[in-house]
């Protein structure tokens, strides 16, 4: 009787066991290394966007990206740019907030931004047209 | 008597409904009007630009491995404003700390420690109240290796029926080893606007 109880109780126990939700384990989204609002896209061209890792005297290295903008027009924009770590989460850099600048009609504009940690991997850089 | 209370009453709800609505601002997608003072978007993009160009320019990076330790020193305020430097001082300390290249001490300044618990904290040494077990040890502190150090100017012109503000925060990182400026870094905010708007 005792038997036949404990068995039960295992049997119960593997079942209860097998619906439990598996945990949720997703590979790392790709992302678009470039978003541009269409906005700007009349305004002003992306030309370049270049990355980099500068060696730092203590053995690790930074990434650095810069982008160019030729102008259609004479016209502003805003932009910023988000870090993410190899697992694809958030570095937090100084701010938040967008980088506003302007550009004449011909102009080409070169933008840099250095990562605020070694362990940034990947960016996306964002181009809006201020309000 | 009625009469007045009742028209007094519509006068203040009408005001009271003209009033600008308080609402919160998110710094991450402000595009509010520009002031001829100096706002927080400004400090964001001055301490933006130098930490990114310490941090680019190795600057902060410890040969020898581990963090340096910055200590930070006078930030002059040559403005027509009331600037609490540390506004900008914070912002760049928290983001050389995130870097994990650099770490500030609180326990010196020129004024001062920044944290006079460091010490207050030592006193209880020899102290027969405390378990000295966990008293902090002669000889713990350690000693800056790096030092912030700034100016923030501001100069003013009229141009045509508009007035130009001009403001240059310039920073300093000396190596306390050598008094040698490690990295320097200067950032002008120029605002055109209304004479009439004032920036002091």
């Amino acid at each position: 009787m005792k038997l036949f109880s404990k068995t039960i109780g295992c049997a119960l126990l593997l079942l209860l066991a097998g619906c439990a939700s598996q945990p949720h384990t997703t590979g790392v989204i790709e992302r678009d290394s470039l978003q541009v609002d269409p906005d700007v896209l009349y305004s002003m061209t992306v030309t370049e966007l270049f990355e980099q890792r500068i060696r730092q005297p203590d053995g690790t290295s930074i990434l650095q990206v810069q982008f160019a903008v030729d102008a259609h027009s004479d016209a502003e924009l805003a932009w910023k740019v988000s870090w993410f770590d190899a697992n694809g989460m958030m570095v937090k850099g100084v701010a938040d907030g967008y980088r506003r600048a302007s550009v004449l009609l011909g102009q080409t504009r070169y933008f840099k931004a250095t990562a605020p940690h070694p362990r940034v991997t990947t960016y996306q850089l964002h181009i809006r047209e201020p309000q | 008597m009625l009469k007045r209370a009742i028209v007094l009453t519509a006068g203040v709800l009408m005001l009271a409904g003209c009033a600008t609505q308080t609402r919160y601002v998110d710094p991450a997608a402000d595009d509010g009007p520009v002031a001829m003072t100096m706002d927080y978007r400004d400090f964001e993009k001055a301490a933006t630009e130098a930490v990114e160009d310490m941090v680019a320019s190795g600057a902060v990076s410890n040969p020898n491995g581990g963090r340096y330790i910055m200590v930070v020193s006078r930030v002059t305020n040559d403005t027509m404003q009331r600037i609490d430097t540390d506004q900008l001082t914070k912002k760049i300390r928290v983001a050389l700390l995130r870097s994990g290249k650099v770490v500030t001490t609180t326990a010196v300044g020129l004024n001062g420690a920044e944290d006079e618990m460091s010490m207050a904290a030592r006193e209880l040494r020899n102290s027969e109240e405390f378990d000295q077990s966990g008293v902090q040890k002669k000889g713990t502190l350690q000693a800056p290796d790096l030092s912030l150090s700034g100016k923030i100017l501001q100069r003013n012109h009229t141009v045509g029926k508009e007035q130009q503000v001009e403001y240059y925060i310039m920073l300093s990182l000396t190596d306390l080893a050598t008094g040698l400026a490690f990295w320097e870094g200067e950032t002008p905010i120029i605002k055109r606007g209304s004479n009439d708007s004032v920036s002091w």
